[in-house]
This record gives structure tokens, sequence and C-alpha cells, in this order.
């Protein structure tokens, strides 16, 4: 019998269909992943099953018994829990404390038993192989991948049927997301039932039983995984045929530096970087993760300090903070990691995280022109396809796909033409990230010059001119042509790394 | 791809286990500053009085400052909530006013009153929680409006200051068991309350709400029950400080409350607490209430016109947040 079994499931916000009749069912000891483009359902279907939202209609059964929660707590009593992609830890907490919260073993006080939670905490991470995790640091110490492995741990510390991974390895150096699949294959095998969201279809052929596809809050097909193709899947996600994920790479850097850096440092993390950026390029910036690219990026933009010198356009610069970076047509703008935490706002529309920072742009005699910002809001809606009711909803409703797109839109706006784009990809569904990409090879076209990480090499490989490998805060090589390949940046990120 | 490149991953970042010291200290770093603060101000007043390092001293300051200490460990918990609780003002006149006009010599009635007024201060402190909860209105807001209710309430039960109290009760401050008198018990019995509280799920989860109300929330709490518990119990020390300070001044007064807003929240953060939630703890706020009653000793043996004492309040105040956030930077910078 199925484990969980999901009806016309359905739930609007207002004016908009999140889900409408989404059907489900999945068996205990199975991995289902649970596929979609952003905003086809996904995080609304796992927000009511977690208890975080409630549904308006249609049936939910859980081991055969109704469900319909009020609460997280109300999903956890039923065997339910996840792990989210907004994650659920608290950072004043310690890694311990946030793992069991609202569950520490008690004395006979009812004071937290803290001998008794730290043995049941190494248990736990003992027997789940997990990697190191110190239990008594502060949450809010820890890197964006330490917290998404605590977020694990925690959702684990429940010992549920049904698990919700939710974009779990996006936040994941190569060799955790490697322990996440082998532990989730681990938890099936266990009986229980993982239901596994990721935009990384390598992930999913690897371990998903079968899987769901979501297209408009609809269920679109169910498959056994090992009977459907790639394509297929990808086709039945978007609704339409994706000719290719990766425009064509045309060259279009011309010989005009746009961006020249020479010995720059920041820290212990940065040390003697050098390299040049041309007009009409895209630079990839790839090497393992950690090895200097966040600071290298965030250095650049000014919001970290960092010696060495820049130009612009042939004009040395000095950027001590963003808004010099911003300042004019020749500066330089950032699309940042963080998008919920840096980048949007989350409760402002979507005009507003557009303009606000270039509200200067639509004044007339002293006064802001309303009709000129709406002009130049509904370009930039239009030219990157923003899918926003009015310009007025709010940036947080939107689709993670389309609040990077506004992040993008805002970045434009600025009239800056060196653009630092840092992982602007991770969490997006594989539509909205090829329309990135092709819309980044417009940009390089138009004479931007794109500086771009990203933490999925194959990105960097079809969308790069020439990829920067960085190796212990250095440019380790620059790999240009035929010899921009995984093999090639791997090898140039590892070389000194395996021999130490 | 991504699985290829793990069999061959490089050492990751997670750090060796062992205790990070530095983290520690820097973590404590405003707390830290309090002590020093207090140790500076104790010096300073001991080179220039004789007898500060007794026992007596011990008892007079601590009875000087508790009325300061109940009505900011109330506050302690609003701000460990991410909140802030003006409303204490009211509920600290209205208090008085009560006991001054309903307190005789008769024990079994006062404490019958006593019980009234603490049960009081908790309810309406709930009340503004669940107001706060269920109008999503802000914290600051709402009990601004309850404050001044609440004051209104007190002018119209005793318009001036008077009253009186019985004298068994104003002695109770005085009282002694093994050299100590009854407000430096209470400061102990207010650490220790502290430590279950911050050891139990309830103080756990009110630290944990002003920390991240969203993660809080996805983690299964219930927000508008934190809100009650938490104003509650703002109200019910609020209520206690009443009952305290009509030992101090031995009648009630209707405006006597709002001397403590200010200086509640002031000595809080005085002690480390973060105005944004999720972190502080009591011993600091009572270091910060100390600190900000010894200031007044030190004006007057300075001799100096007293208007300065809060002008050096002000300023140590600023210290203060100067030290937390220069601390926190530094916090932060390790974790790049």
């Amino acid at each position: 019998m199925d484990l969980v079994t999901v009806n016309g499931l359905s739930k609007r916000y207002g004016g908009i269909v999140a889900l409408s009749e989404a059907t489900f069912s999945a068996s205990a000891g199975e991995v289902h992943a649970l596929l979609g483009e952003n905003g086809a359902g996904k995080s609304t279907f796992i927000q009511i099953l977690s208890g975080a939202v409630q549904h308006d209609g249609g049936s939910i059964l859980v081991e055969g018994q109704d469900y319909r929660t009020a609460n997280p707590d109300a999903a956890q009593a039923r065997g339910i829990a996840a792990v989210f992609q907004e994650l659920s830890l608290i950072p004043d907490l310690t890694v311990e404390q946030n793992i069991w919260f609202r569950h520490e073993p008690k004395t006979l006080l009812r004071t937290v038993n803290r001998a008794e939670m730290r043995r049941k905490t190494l248990a736990l991470l003992d027997k789940y192989n997990f990697p190191t995790l110190r239990p008594d640091q502060e949450l809010r110490r820890l890197t964006l991948a330490e917290r998404q492995i605590v977020e694990i741990a925690k959702g684990l510390a429940k010992d549920p049927r049904i698990l919700i991974l939710d974009e779990a390895t996006s936040a994941l150096p190569a060799r955790e997301a490697e322990w996440l699949l082998k532990l989730t294959r681990q938890l099936a095998a266990e009986g229980r039932l993982v239901i596994f969201i990721s935009h990384r279809m390598a992930e999913v052929r690897a371990i998903a039983d079968r899987l769901t596809i979501f297209r408009n809050g609809s269920t679109i097909a169910v498959h056994e995984a090992n009977a459907v193709s790639d394509n297929e899947i990808v086709t039945q996600m978007i609704g339409r045929h994706l000719d290719r994920l990766y425009p064509e790479r045309i060259a279009t850097a011309t010989d005009r530096i746009a961006l020249s850096v020479k010995e720059f440092s920041s820290g212990s993390r940065l040390s003697g970087v050098d390299f040049a950026l041309r007009e009409g390029e895209v630079l990839g910036v790839g090497g393992l993760q950690g090895h200097g690219q966040r600071e290298l990026f965030q250095s650049l933009f000014g919001a970290t300090k960092a010696s060495g010198t820049i130009e612009l356009w042939g004009k040395p610069v000095s950027i001590n903070n963003p808004r010099q970076a911003l300042t004019g047509r020749d500066g330089i703008a950032l699309v940042p990691e963080d998008r919920r935490g840096q980048g949007l706002l989350l409760t402002k529309s979507v005009r507003e995280n557009l303009t606000l920072s270039v509200i200067g742009r639509f004044t007339e005699h002293g006064l802001l022109s309303r009709r000129k910002e709406a002009d130049l809001v509904k370009e930039m809606v239009d030219f990157l396809r923003i899918k926003a009711g009015t310009p007025e909803q709010l940036a947080g409703t939107l689709s993670g796909g389309n609040q990077q797109k506004v992040i993008f839109g805002k970045m434009l706006l600025t009239q800056a033409r060196v653009l630092l784009l840092y992982d602007p990809t991770r969490g997006v569904d594989v539509g909205t990230k090829g329309e990135i990409f092709q819309l980044m090879r417009e940009l390089a076209a138009k004479g931007y010059a794109i500086l771009f990480h990203s933490s999925d090499m194959p990105e960097l490989v079809h969308v790069a001119d020439r990829v920067l490998v960085m190796r212990n805060g250095r440019v380790a090589a620059t790999l240009e042509g035929d010899r921009i390949s995984e093999a090639d940046i791997l090898r140039a990120a590892m070389l000194e790394s395996e021999a130490a | 791809m991504a699985m290829s490149v793990a069999e061959r991953s490089v050492e990751t970042k997670m750090q060796p286990p062992g205790i990070d010291w530095r983290g520690r200290v820097l973590d404590r770093a405003p707390f830290l500053v309090a002590c020093l603060m207090l140790a500076l101000i104790v010096a300073i007043y001991g080179s220039l009085q004789s007898g500060v390092f007794t026992l007596d001293e011990i008892n007079l300051d601590t009875a000087a400052a508790m009325t300061l200490m109940l009505a900011a460990t109330g506050q302690t918990i609003v701000l460990v909530r991410g909140g802030i609780d003006l409303s204490i003002g009211g509920m600290i006149s209205l208090g008085t006013v009560i006991a001054a006009t309903r307190f005789t010599d008769d024990p079994s009635t006062t404490a019958l009153w006593m019980v009234i007024i603490l049960a009081l201060g908790f309810l309406i402190g709930a009340f503004n929680g669940l107001l706060i909860s269920l109008l999503k209105l802000q914290p600051f807001l709402v009990t601004l409006a309850t404050w001044s209710i609440l004051n209104g309430i007190a002018m119209i039960i005793l318009p001036t200051d008077g009253g009186s109290i019985p004298g068994w009760w104003v002695g109770f401050a005085s009282a002694q068991l093994f050299g100590l008198t009854s407000p430096v018990w209470m400061l102990l019995a207010l650490l220790m309350f502290w430590w279950w509280f911050r050891a139990t799920g309830v103080g756990l989860t009110i630290q944990a709400t002003g920390s991240n109300e969203k993660s809080a929330f996805l983690s299964g709490v219930s927000i508008t029950r934190v809100n009650l518990v938490t104003y509650g119990l703002s109200g019910l020390f609020a209520a206690g400080a009443a009952l305290f300070l009509v030992t101090q001044t031995g009648a009630g007064s209707p405006t006597i409350g709002k001397d403590y807003i200010l200086p509640s929240v002031a000595a809080a953060v005085i002690g480390g607490v973060s105005l944004f939630g999720g972190r502080g703890h009591l011993a600091g706020t009572l270091i910060g209430a100390f600190v900000l009653t010894l200031i007044g000793n030190l004006v007057f043996v300075l001799h100096v016109s007293s208007y300065w004492q809060p002008v050096a309040s002000g300023v140590i105040l600023l210290l203060s947040v100067l030290a937390s956030s220069v601390a926190e930077k530094a916090a932060r910078n390790r974790v790049q």
C-alpha cells in the first residue's frame, strides 16, 4: 500500500493558483523525486505536506489515514519531517540545540539534559556517517553548507517515516553532496520514504526509484526512473521542447579590457589574483568550493576589504564599498550568492526591488516621475520575462527563478557594464537556467563584461569563453577553447591539493 | 560529473573539533565589557568613599537596584524574544497604587492583594502578547498604548502620590538571613530562575523565536503562545517590581513607573542583551542594573549636580553599544 496518496490537491494565494488538482503517490522504501520548474508548485506541495501551510482542497492520505495538518508539529507527529531549502535553523542556538530543538531530552527539573543530548547527537551523526560537525558551535558561525548538513541532521533526529529533501544538495560541496545521496539510499533501505527535490538531473538519475513531474501546479507525469530519458523529463517539465540548455557560444569578446585585476588579495582566502576580463566576454571562475571564489566576488564589489589594483575600462579605480562599485556606466554590479538575504527585499514589490537602488534615474526637476519609472520597469519585466501578476506583486511571493530574474533586472538597471554573477542559477529550474544563460550571451554580445561563478561545473564548461581555475586563493590556471572541460578544471583545481 | 569529483575531493571546510576559545570570548565580549565597567565604577567609588567593600554596602546597593533588576528581568525576556515592553512603566505605577490603597495591616488580606497584583501583571502582559500576535502589530506600539492605559487607570485609582504601605511589608526589604538582606537573596533567586528558565524548553523556545521567528515557526513553535508567555512574564516581573518598590517608597505613585522603562532596556543593553533578539543573559542585565545604580552613588559622592547622572548613564550606554558592535564585527569576520 502507498504510504502517501494525494488527490486533487489545490492551493491558492490570493489570485495566484499555486496548486490545482495535483496528485501524488509514493510508498515506503523508495526515493521519489519531485521535478518541475520553479513555480510549478513543488514548494507549495511540500509546504503543505510538512504542515507549514494548509491546502484549500483535495485529500491527502498518510498510511491510509486522512491527513490535514495545522502546523509543522502535527506533521512531525505523523512522521513527516522536511529539510527545507529555506532553512528552519536558529542562528543563536548551537548545532545540537538546533538538531533537537523542541525535542530535547529532559531532566527531572524539566531542564535540558545536556549530557544525554550530546550523546544522542554523536550517535545520530555517527549512525549516518555525517561530515564532521562541532555540536557546541553556534549556528551563525557555520557556513551555508554546514548549516544545510545540520538541517539534514535535524530532520533525521525526528526519526521520520517520510523525509522531504528540498534542494538539499544545492548548497553542498561535491563530497558532501555525494554523502547525502548515499544517505538517501540508506534511508530508503531502512524502509523510509524520501521525497527528493533537486534541479540536478544527474543526482535524480543516480538515486530516484520513481519521479513525479509537476507543471503549473498540476501533476504531469509519473515515471519509473529507469524507464524515461532526460529529454522526455525536461520536455515534460517545461511543456515545450527545450532545444538545448546552453546557448551557442559565439565569441563576442573584443580586445578592450573591461576589468583588469592585479595582485588582488584579501585576508587569508585571496592571495595575489591577476586576470583581465574583456568587453563582450563571459569569464568563468571555477575550482573547488572555498578556494577564494566567494571572496573574489565580494572584494571586487567592495563588500569585503582587499588590496591590489583594479582598473575599469582602462582607468584605475578604488572600490571600498558597493556604492563606489555601482557608480555610473563604468561600474560593477553583483548578483549575490544569497538572493533572499542579500539581493532581494522580499516584502517589497517587484517594481520597488527593481528601482530602489537607481531611484535617481526617474526624477524630473527633482520630483519622482512615476511614468518614467513604470516604463522602465515594464521594459525590464518584458525583457527578462519575469512572471509576476503585476509589477506590484511582492518579490517574496515569486518563484525562485523569477526572484533571480528580478535581481538581474535590478543589476541591469544600475547601468554597470561589468557584471559579477555568483552562482546565478543556484536553486533555479532548468527552464529559467536556459533563459539565464541565453541572457548572459545576449548581454555579452551587447558589450557587457561578465565574470561568472557556478558551483555546477558543466555550466562553466558550456557557457564561459574562458575559465579561471582558483586554488588556494589564486588563479591556478586559465583555460581556453578546447581546454575547457570538466577534467581540465578538476586537474587544475586539485593538482596541488592532492600533493599536499 | 558531481559524482566523479567527490571521489577525489580534497579537505572539506569543516573545522576540527576542539573548543573555539576566541569565538567564545568574542561572543561574551559585551558581557565582559559590562563587568569591566562595573569593576571600574566600584573601584572609583571605593577610592572616594570608605566602607564600600562591606556587606552593608552590598545590602544597600542591591536594595537600591532591586526594583530596576526585577523590571529589567522581564524586559530581558522580551528583548531576547526580539520585542520590547514599554507597558511595564504603567504596570509598575498601577501595582504601587493598588498596593498603597489596598494593603492593610492584616497580612492575609495583603497577601491576597499581592497575588492579585502579580496575576494582573501576568494577564495584562499576556494581553499585550495576544494583541501583538493576533493583530500583527509592532510590540513598541502595542505596549506604548497599554502603558498609557495602565497609567491612566493608576491615576484614576490614586491621583497623587500617597496611600500607605503596612510597616511589616516595608520591613521585608531589610529582613536578614545569614547577614544578607532579602534583596540579595532575591538577586540570587533571579539568577537561579534564569539558569532554570534558559535550560527549559520555554526559555529555549523564546530565545529561538527571537533569533529567527520564521525558522522557529517551521520547527513547530506556536508564535502566539511564545508571545503570550514572553509578555506575560514581563508583566509578572513588572508587578513584582511594583511590590518591591513600595517597600522603598512606603507609598503608591501613579507616575513612578515611567522611571523604569528606559533604564530597564538600558540595563539589558549594557549587559550585552541584543535588541535584535536571540542573544543575552540575565547576569549581564543585573550587572547593567548595578552599573546604572552605582553611577548615582558616584555622582553623589563626587558632589556634583545630580543632573550628571543621566549624562553618565547615556555615555555608558553608548560605550556598551559600541563594544557589542565591535565584537559582533570581529565575530562575523571570523565566519567569513
